[in-house]
C-alpha cells in the first residue's frame, strides 16, 4: 500500500549504499575507532538557544557538541562515512490553547508529545510515519515534563509540544556489525536532549512550571584499553560511537531545586559489572547518581538560555542584567 | 516604523481612557486589512515612504541567509533563512538496482540503444561521425528520461514540525504539504537540474583475459573503446546500467511565517549544490553496488543552472474585493482605474516575498522562477511563471517582477555563492 499523500521512491524500493571498507574487515578502520576524548564525568557541551521560532508560543534549538573526532572529519574530510554524530533538534510549544470541542472535559492542562526523527536524521533513512521507537520517546517526554507542569493553572486546556530531531546520535559505532541484542543506547541520548529542549521551550511559553527539568545520561561501559582486561567504568554523557560496549545506561529528568527525578529510564545489565569486580561503585544507585549529575549540567546550560528567554521577552537587551 | 494607524491613536492618547489605546500589535490583529491599508498608504502629509507592516518596501525580500553541510548523515544539506520562514533540507542518496526496476530488462538492457547514446555523451569525439545528427547541440539530454521514469528524485516537505500552529503534527501531510512537494518535484523535473548522467551507475564488463571494473572514468573508458576497436569490438554492448542513484530530497519546514515555497526551493537548491555523491561500482562477487568511502573519490552533481523562485502576493486596497465577483474590468473603469492613479490612489500593491501576515490578506499570487543563461550572454530566462487568485497582474506588471525576480537572482546567486 503506497502512500498516496506522498511522494514515493521507486516502486521496488532501493537499498542504502555499501561501503567496501565494510565489507573487508581489515584493520585500518578498526584504528579509526573514535576514542573519548573527554573525562569520564566531563559532559559535552550544549549550545541551546530559545524563540527562534517566532509562529510558535515557544521554541528551543539545541545542539550537541560535535565529538573530536567529528569535528576532525569535518574539518579534515578523508571518509564520506562520518565517524560520530551529533544531536540537533528543534523544539516547539503550541499554547495552552482551549482543547477542541469533541474533548471531555479536563480539570488540568492536558499534553501532547510528538517527537519525530526527519528522514535524514540517522545512518539509516527513517520513514515518514512515527514508528515505534517515536512514540516511546513521546510518551518518556511526556512523563518527565508532567511532573514539573503546573497543569491546575490552565484548566480545558491543551499543550502541544512538537520535537523535530535533525540529526540523532549513534546506537553503537558504525563499524561494529548491529547486534540483535544490543539496544539502541542512541535514543537515550536523544532523550535526554528532547527533555532540556522542552523544558526551554515550555519556560520559553511562559508555562508555569516547578523548575526547569534537565535531562542527564550516564553509562557503564566496559571499553578494552590496550593490553589490559576489560574494565567497567561510569561514564557521564556517553557517546555510544565511542564505546565498544555499554553494559547499561540510564537516563532521568531531573529538578535539581526540589532534588526531585520526574523520569528514569534504566537499560541493560549491570550486574555483570559489579559481580565480578567486587566493584560497589557501578550498581544501579551509581548509574542513577551520575545521570543527575549530567543532568546537573545540562540545567546550567537550561537556566542562562531561560534567562536569556525572560530578558528578551521583557524587552531588555541580551546580555543585560537586572 | 511606526503605523500611521497606531500614531492618531496614540496622539488621542492623553484625552481619551487607557481602556481604547490599542498598540499597534492589537490593532493588527484586529484590522489586518486596515492596518497594512494605512501603512502602505500613508497620508500625503506626513512624508513617509510607502512602506509594509514589517518595514519594507513592496519590492524588497526578506533577509536570506544559508548554510549547506551541517548534518552529518545526508549527502547534501542545507538550512535556508528567510526572515523568520526556516528550512531544513537533507538529501540522502539510496541505491536502486536495476533488477529491481520491473521494467528494466524489457525496454533498456536488451536495447543496445542506451549504451549507444551513452558512448556518444562520453566520447564527444565521436560524435564527429556523420550518421549522429542529433546529439551535436544538446549533448545532454537524451538520457534524462531516466529520472521522471523511475523517479530517481524523491522530494517530500513535510510541515508537521510544529512550524506553525494550525498544523498538527503527527497527522498525514496537509493539502499545503502536499502541494508544496508536487510544485517542487514538477520543478525539479522541468527544470531539469539533475543530470541523469549523475545519477547512473555503470558496469563495464570485462574482456577477455582482462579485469576491469570501471565506471565513470571516462579516460579510460574512451581507451577501452579504442582498444576494443583495434580487437574488432569482441563484446557488442560492453557497458550497461547496474544501478542509478536515488536522492530522497526531504525538506523540513522547522518554521514557517510565510512564503514557504522560496524557502524549500532554495534550500533544495542550495542542499543539491552541496550533495556528494561517493564513488560505485559493481562488484561482480558479490552482485551489488559497492560504494568508495574515500572523500576525494566522492563527486559533486553538476547541476543545470541556477533556477530561483520568487514569489509575490497582490494586496488590494479594496477590503471587499475577497468576497465581491470578480469582473474583468470593462472600459469604464479602466478609465477610472487610470484616473485615480493619476491622482496618486493606488489601488493594489505588488508584495514581493509575503510574510505569513500579508499572505493572509492577497489573493492572486504570482511565483515565477527565473534563471539566468549561463552560456555567456546572462540573459533572463523563465523557468516557470504561475499566477492564480486574480488578473491584477498582467503583462506590464509581470515584466517588472521579471526585473525584480532577476535582481533577485543575483542575490541569491551571492549568498549560495558564499555558502
Amino acid at each position: 500500500m503506497t502512500d498516496r499523500r506522498r511522494i514515493n521512491g521507486p516502486p521496488g524500493g532501493t537499498r542504502p549504499p555499501i561501503f567496501a571498507s565494510s565489507l573487508e574487515s581489515t584493520s585500518d578502520i578498526v584504528a579509526e575507532r573514535p576514542q573519548r576524548q573527554r573525562q569520564p564525568n566531563e559532559l559535552r557541551k550544549i549550545f541551546l538557544k530559545t524563540g527562534l521560532i517566532p509562529s510558535a508560543s515557544g521554541s528551543s534549538y539545541l545542539e550537541f557538541e560535535p565529538s573530536t573526532s567529528l569535528s576532525a572529519a569535518r574539518s579534515k574530510p578523508k571518509s564520506v562515512i562520518p565517524p560520530s554524530s551529533s544531536l540537533k533538534l528543534a523544539c516547539t510549544v503550541h499554547g495552552p490553547k482551549p482543547l477542541p470541542r469533541s474533548a471531555t472535559f479536563s480539570p488540568n492542562l492536558v499534553l501532547t508529545t510528538h517527537v519525530k526523527y526527519a528522514p535524514f536524521a540517522g545512518r539509516r533513512r527513517k520513514g515518514h510515519v512515527r514508528d515505534a521507537s517515536e512514540r516511546d520517546l513521546g510518551v518518556h517526554l511526556e512523563t518527565a515534563l508532567r511532573g514539573a507542569i503546573v497543569a491546575e493553572r490552565w484548566p480545558k486546556s491543551g499543550l502541544d509540544i512538537t520535537i523535530t530531531i535533525l540529526e540523532a546520535e549513534d546506537d553503537r559505532w558504525w563499524g561494529d556489525a548491529p547486534d540483535s541484542h544490543d539496544a539502541a543506547w542512541g535514543m537515550m541520548n536523544v532523550l535526554a536532549g528532547c527533555i532540556t529542549a522542552a523544558s526551554a521551550a515550555i519556560s520559553d511559553a511562559r508555562i508555569d512550571c516547578l523548575d526547569l527539568v534537565a535531562g542527564g545520561v550516564a553509562a557503564v561501559v566496559a571499553d578494552e584499553t590496550a593490553g589490559r582486561e576489560t574494565t567497567s567504568q561510569l561514564m557521564l554523557d556517553t557517546d555510544p560511537a565511542d564505546h565498544r560496549s555499554i553494559l547499561s545506561a540510564c537516563v532521568v529528568a531531573y529538578m535539581p531545586a526540589r532534588d526531585e527525578i520526574t523520569e528514569l529510564w534504566l537499560k541493560g545489565d549491570n550486574s555483570k559489572s559489579s559481580v565480578g569486580t567486587d566493584n560497589r561503585g557501578l550498581g544501579h544507585e551509581a548509574l542513577i547518581d551520575g545521570a543527575v549529575d549530567a543532568a546537573r549540567g545540562a540545567h546550567s546550560v537550561l537556566a542562562e538560555a531561560v534567562r536569556e528567554s525572560a530578558q528578551r521577552f521583557a524587552g531588555l537587551p541580551s546580555g543585560d542584567f537586572t | 516604523m511606526a503605523s500611521t494607524a497606531a500614531d492618531s491613536t496614540a496622539q488621542a492618547a492623553p484625552t481619551a481612557p487607557p481602556s481604547l489605546i490599542l498598540p499597534p500589535s492589537q490593532f493588527a490583529r484586529l484590522q489586518p486589512h486596515a492596518y497594512l491599508l494605512a501603512h502602505l498608504s500613508p497620508p500625503a502629509s506626513s512624508q513617509q515612504p510607502s512602506l509594509r507592516a514589517n518595514g519594507r518596501s513592496p519590492s524588497q525580500f526578506r533577509i536570506t541567509s544559508a548554510n549547506t553541510g551541517s548534518l552529518t548523515h545526508t549527502n547534501g544539506s542545507a538550512v535556508v533563512r528567510l526572515g523568520d520562514t526556516t528550512a531544513v533540507c537533507g538529501i540522502k542518496a539510496e541505491i536502486l538496482h536495476t533488477e529491481d526496476i520491473p521494467s528494466w530488462s524489457v525496454s533498456h538492457s536488451s536495447s543496445s540503444l542506451a549504451s549507444n547514446k551513452r558512448r556518444k555523451l562520453t566520447s564527444p569525439a565521436e560524435n564527429l561521425g556523420a550518421d549522429r545528427e542529433d546529439g551535436s547541440e544538446e549533448t545532454d539530454d537524451d538520457d534524462d528520461s531516466y529520472i521522471e521514469d523511475f523517479s530517481l528524485l524523491v522530494p517530500n516537505l513535510s510541515l508537521s514540525t510544529g512550524c506553525a500552529p494550525g498544523f498538527i503534527p503527527g497527522a498525514p501531510p496537509s493539502a499545503l504539504a502536499q502541494s508544496l512537494s508536487h510544485q517542487i518535484l514538477s520543478l525539479l523535473r522541468s527544470t531539469r537540474i539533475v543530470r541523469s548522467k549523475d545519477l547512473q551507475i555503470w558496469y563495464q564488463r570485462p574482456n577477455l583475459g582482462r579485469e576491469e571494473l570501471e565506471v565513470h572514468n571516462e579516460d579510460e573508458q574512451m581507451d577501452v573503446d579504442v582498444e576494443q576497436d583495434r580487437s574488432g569490438g569482441a563484446t557488442p554492448e560492453p557497458r550497461e546500467i547496474k544501478a542509478f542513484w536515488v536522492l530522497y530530497i526531504d525538506i523540513m519546514i522547522i518554521s514557517l511565517a510565510g512564503n514557504p515555497f522560496d524557502a524549500a526551493w532554495l534550500s533544495v537548491l542550495a542542499a543539491l549544490r552541496d550533495t556528494k555523491l561517493p564513488r560505485a561500482w559493481w562488484d561482480v562477487d558479490n552482485e551489488i553496488v559497492v560504494c568508495s568511502d574515500l572523500v576525494s573519490e566522492a563527486r559533486k552533481l553538476s547541476l543545470r543552472g541556477l533556477p530561483v523562485a520568487s514569489s509575490f502576493g497582490v494586496f488590494e486596497a479594496d477590503a471587499a474585493a475577497g468576497w465581491r465577483a470578480v469582473l474583468i474590468p470593462d472600459a469604464e473603469e479602466e478609465r477610472k482605474i487610470a484616473d485615480s492613479e493619476r491622482k496618486g490612489i493606488r489601488r493594489r500593491w505588488i508584495l514581493a516575498d509575503p510574510d505569513g501576515y500579508e499572505e493572509g490578506l492577497s489573493l492572486e499570487r504570482v511565483c515565477l522562477v527565473v534563471d539566468r543563461d549561463q552560456g555567456g550572454s546572462g540573459e533572463v530566462v523563465i523557468v516557470k511563471l504561475e499566477k492564480n487568485g486574480g488578473f491584477a497582474v498582467d503583462r506590464k506588471e509581470l515584466k517588472q517582477l521579471v526585473e525584480i525576480s532577476a535582481q533577485r537572482w543575483e542575490d541569491i546567486n551571492q549568498i549560495l555563492g558564499q555558502c
